[in-house]
């Protein structure tokens, strides 16, 4: 009898865990919430920016002040490791547990996701949302082929960030920080940068003693973009675009391109002024900073390097225009990021208040100092000026501003065919170049058109 | 008679049911997590599937995109006429490891553990620092050799250069030298494989040692007449999970490389590949052919370690003929 009593209790037990296991996955929408419930709007944080420790906690403080002043909808930052982001995601979109919105994000990571946006044109039809107060470029950047992806967030220009005491010891003059003075060109900026690159016995590079395997400075650096952001600055016909305007042709070996690779390639194996891969891995290891942690005189970024790094730097520090290119021209690439509605989404109305509240007049400063992005509105530039002299005093604010008119278009993370395919390809060019001081430069662009081309070739083909 | 033998099969039956009950747990998330995805990886191989659309049906389209332009490759030598190069260098990455680590991990836990078997001063210490390595994560392990191995300004070169190598490697850097430095990294945890083989040397019988003295043996031959023979179930047991270990080969280079395989596709291990063609290019179907091929590679390759197995391994008390 009490055998029979245990067995019982064996079966009980064995027939609870396979009820638990097959039982519906909690989430709280799939009912849909009770009459008079707010609806839960759960902002996906981990594409781009908002992951650092400082921002969570600015990002928690902005979601207590939206729920504090809405009953109808509560909003929750879901803050999720960049390294993790994508399979989370993908995890909640396969599961129906698709987020409400999902950003910051940016050009390339809308364009590698693009069918998976809800089209805003018609809830911005809907209400009559004028966007007439977002800078044009900002709403432009954000169209692609099928879909209005999101409400504008913020755009983050970018610039030269220059170590002036690095420029005081080498008794060189700071860059010029007026737009319009020719003299700041390519060729002005690499002499410099040879000068400006420093081994660990004191010789700068332009010296016979400089050891090019023990640098401790370099002169200039742009690493912390991939190949497409790299070559955009040279100015090709599809500017930061890879292939023809219908996506059907490669111009990987553009000439502009080809200019740009091999400029590129000697800055790093013949005149030592950018760090190689070693390089980049010493700095990686050292602080993670090349121009906070003193690795690098003049660094090649955006306005979101502000807000991530920049927290304690020990030495003076200035901005400036990016320098004019081979042919004359400026061409200062930009990102763009917005919050984007899954088309999965359960609940895209609330999202798309929340999407407008984050990106109104009234809170797209302080979203926008959370991301360290140049807030997408117009109206809001003195306020933000402000926000910024507050912040990063004793630099030159304008060159910030005045970048804008000379934004990448084509964009350097716009909408290609096989995003994820053909970014990988690109990319490994970069790495050779990076690693290989023997590589014929214009042998590997060749060949990687080549590989964009059967890429390009293989997807039309299945359209 | 015929109810004893009844009684028999009812009690038989009751013992048996008691022991499903107790396994099916076990069974059940065995088919959900293991077998379940398994069936379904396979239906997805014969699909187009993005994970956010339904699959649509393409048959053996996945299949032929890995073996077009083989015969063509065959002949002219040129890789480009292969319809994915990048597939077969990452096999040729991977088996390329597999040939460099496995003999490597194998020798060296293999002497760790005869040399851990000896009766020196402090034995137990030396056990547990040569162990403990393989007990740390592969994240960590590998963040700390990433810098280890940094041609500025890791440890490795700053000391092959204090004695006197002029131009030591480039390491993860350098596309002939990324895959050796996965190797040299993956030394790091033999300690987990020293162990068993430890386990194994204080499992044979001392009178065979006594024997061979009486014989006359010296050390080399007491080792490869009972030392060696008598390990080499150990040894098989190694080579088989160290086979399917090498081949399943990916947190530490995804770690290293960012995910990228670089410097120039060097480090592209197939585990690697087959991720990016599944969370990069959201190409499911092929990611799924991918996973299917690998399992019958290491399907195959075991089978044949298995076959020469009766070549040389030794079981102590079999019959030979039987």
């Amino acid at each position: 009898m009490q055998t029979k009593r245990w067995r019982m209790v064996l079966l009980t037990v064995v027939w609870l865990l396979i009820m638990s296991a097959c039982g519906a996955t909690t989430g709280g929408d799939a009912a849909g919430p009770a009459s008079g419930d707010p609806v839960k709007v759960t902002i996906f944080v981990g594409f781009g920016t908002g992951t650092d420790p400082q921002q969570v906690t600015a990002q928690e403080e902005l979601a207590k002040k939206f729920n504090e002043s809405h009953t109808d909808i509560q909003i929750e930052f879901m803050i999720v490791p960049y390294d993790e982001a994508t399979e989370r995601y993908l995890a909640m979109v396969s599961g129906g547990n698709a987020p409400q919105l999902v950003g910051p994000m940016g050009i390339s990571t809308i364009a590698q996701y693009l069918d998976q946006w809800e089209d805003i044109t018609p809830y911005v039809a809907k209400d009559g949302y004028s966007l007439d107060d977002f800078y044009g470029p900002a709403v432009t950047l954000n169209k692609y082929p099928t879909v209005n992806a999101g409400l504008p967030l913020g755009l983050f220009p970018s610039f030269i960030f220059y170590n002036k005491d690095a420029f005081d010891a080498a008794g060189i003059a700071y860059p010029p920080q007026d737009y319009n003075d020719k003299s700041w060109d390519i060729n002005t900026m690499r002499n410099n940068a040879i000068q400006l690159t420093i081994d660990g016995n004191g010789n700068n590079a332009t010296s016979a003693d400089f050891d090019p395997a023990n640098i401790v400075q370099w002169g200039y650096a742009d690493t912390w973009t991939d190949f497409r952001g790299m070559m955009t600055m040279f100015g090709a016909s599809g500017v930061g675009r890879p292939t023809s305007e219908d996506y059907k042709t490669a111009q990987v070996n553009s000439s502009e391109w080809l200019y740009g690779a091999k400029w590129v390639h000697d800055g790093v194996h013949k005149d030592h002024f950018m760090p190689d891969a070693a390089g980049q891995g010493a700095i990686d290891a050292d602080s993670g900073d090349p121009f906070g942690g003193g690795h690098v005189a003049m660094w090649y970024s955006h306005t979101w390097y502000m807000s991530e790094g920049l927290t304690e730097v020990p030495f003076k520090w200035d901005i400036a225009p990016l320098f004019y290119n081979q042919k004359g021209e400026r061409i200062a690439r930009v990102h763009a990021d917005l919050f984007a509605i899954p088309k999965t989404a359960k609940n895209k109305d609330q999202a798309w208040e929340v999407m407008k509240w984050l990106v109104s007049p009234e809170q797209i400063v302080e979203v926008c100092k959370i991301y360290g992005c140049l807030p997408a509105r117009k109206s809001t530039e003195a306020q933000f000026l402000d926000s910024l002299r507050t912040r990063f005093p004793g630099i030159n604010h304008a060159v910030i501003f005045e970048a804008i008119a000379y934004l990448d278009d084509p964009n350097h993370e716009s909408y290609v065919p096989e995003t994820g395919k053909l970014g990988d390809a690109l990319n490994n060019s970069l790495t050779t170049i990076y690693t290989d001081p023997e590589v014929d430069v214009e042998e590997l662009l060749n060949i990687t058109n080549e590989d964009v081309q059967i890429i390009l070739d293989e997807y039309w083909v299945n359209q | 008679m015929a109810n004893r033998n009844s009684s028999r099969r009812t009690l038989a039956w009751r013992e048996a049911r008691s022991g499903y009950l107790f396994i099916i747990p076990w069974v059940i998330g065995f088919v959900v997590f293991t077998v379940g995805p398994m069936v379904s990886s396979l239906y997805f191989s014969f699909t187009d599937y993005n994970i956010i659309d339904a699959p649509r049906w393409v048959g053996l389209a996945n299949y032929a995109r890995v073996f077009q332009g083989v015969p063509e490759y065959l002949m002219s030598g040129d890789p480009r006429q292969l319809k994915d190069p990048i597939f077969w260098k990452s096999l040729q990455v991977t088996l390329y490891f597999a040939v460099l680590a496995l003999p490597l991990n194998l020798v060296m836990s293999f002497v760790l553990a005869i040399l851990l078997n000896q009766k020196i001063f402090g034995l137990h210490i030396w056990r547990s620092i040569y162990f403990l390595p393989s007990i740390i994560s592969g994240v960590a392990v590998t963040l700390l050799w990433v810098r280890i191995l940094n041609p500025r300004m890791g440890i490795l070169n700053s000391f092959l250069r204090d004695i006197g190598v002029q131009s030591p490697p480039g390491w993860l850097q350098d596309p002939d030298w990324a895959i050796p430095a996965l190797v040299i990294m993956g030394l790091w945890g033999v300690g987990g494989s020293m162990i068993i083989y430890l386990a194994g040397l204080q499992g044979i019988p001392t009178d065979l040692y006594d024997a061979v003295k009486v014989d006359g043996a010296n050390v080399w031959q007491s080792f490869w007449n009972v030392t060696f023979p008598m390990m080499t179930p150990v040894l098989f047991y190694n080579v088989v999970l160290g086979l399917i270990t090498t081949f399943q080969y990916f947190t530490e280079v995804y770690v290293a490389t960012g995910g990228s395989g670089g410097p120039q596709r060097a480090t592209m291990f197939y585990n690697l590949y087959l991720y990016q063609n599944a969370f990069r290019y959201f190409d499911m179907g092929y990611a799924s052919v991918m996973a299917w091929l690998l399992f019958l590679i290491v399907l195959l390759l075991t089978g044949l370690i298995f076959r020469s197995s009766e070549a040389w391994v030794y079981y102590e008390g079999q019959l030979k003929g039987r």
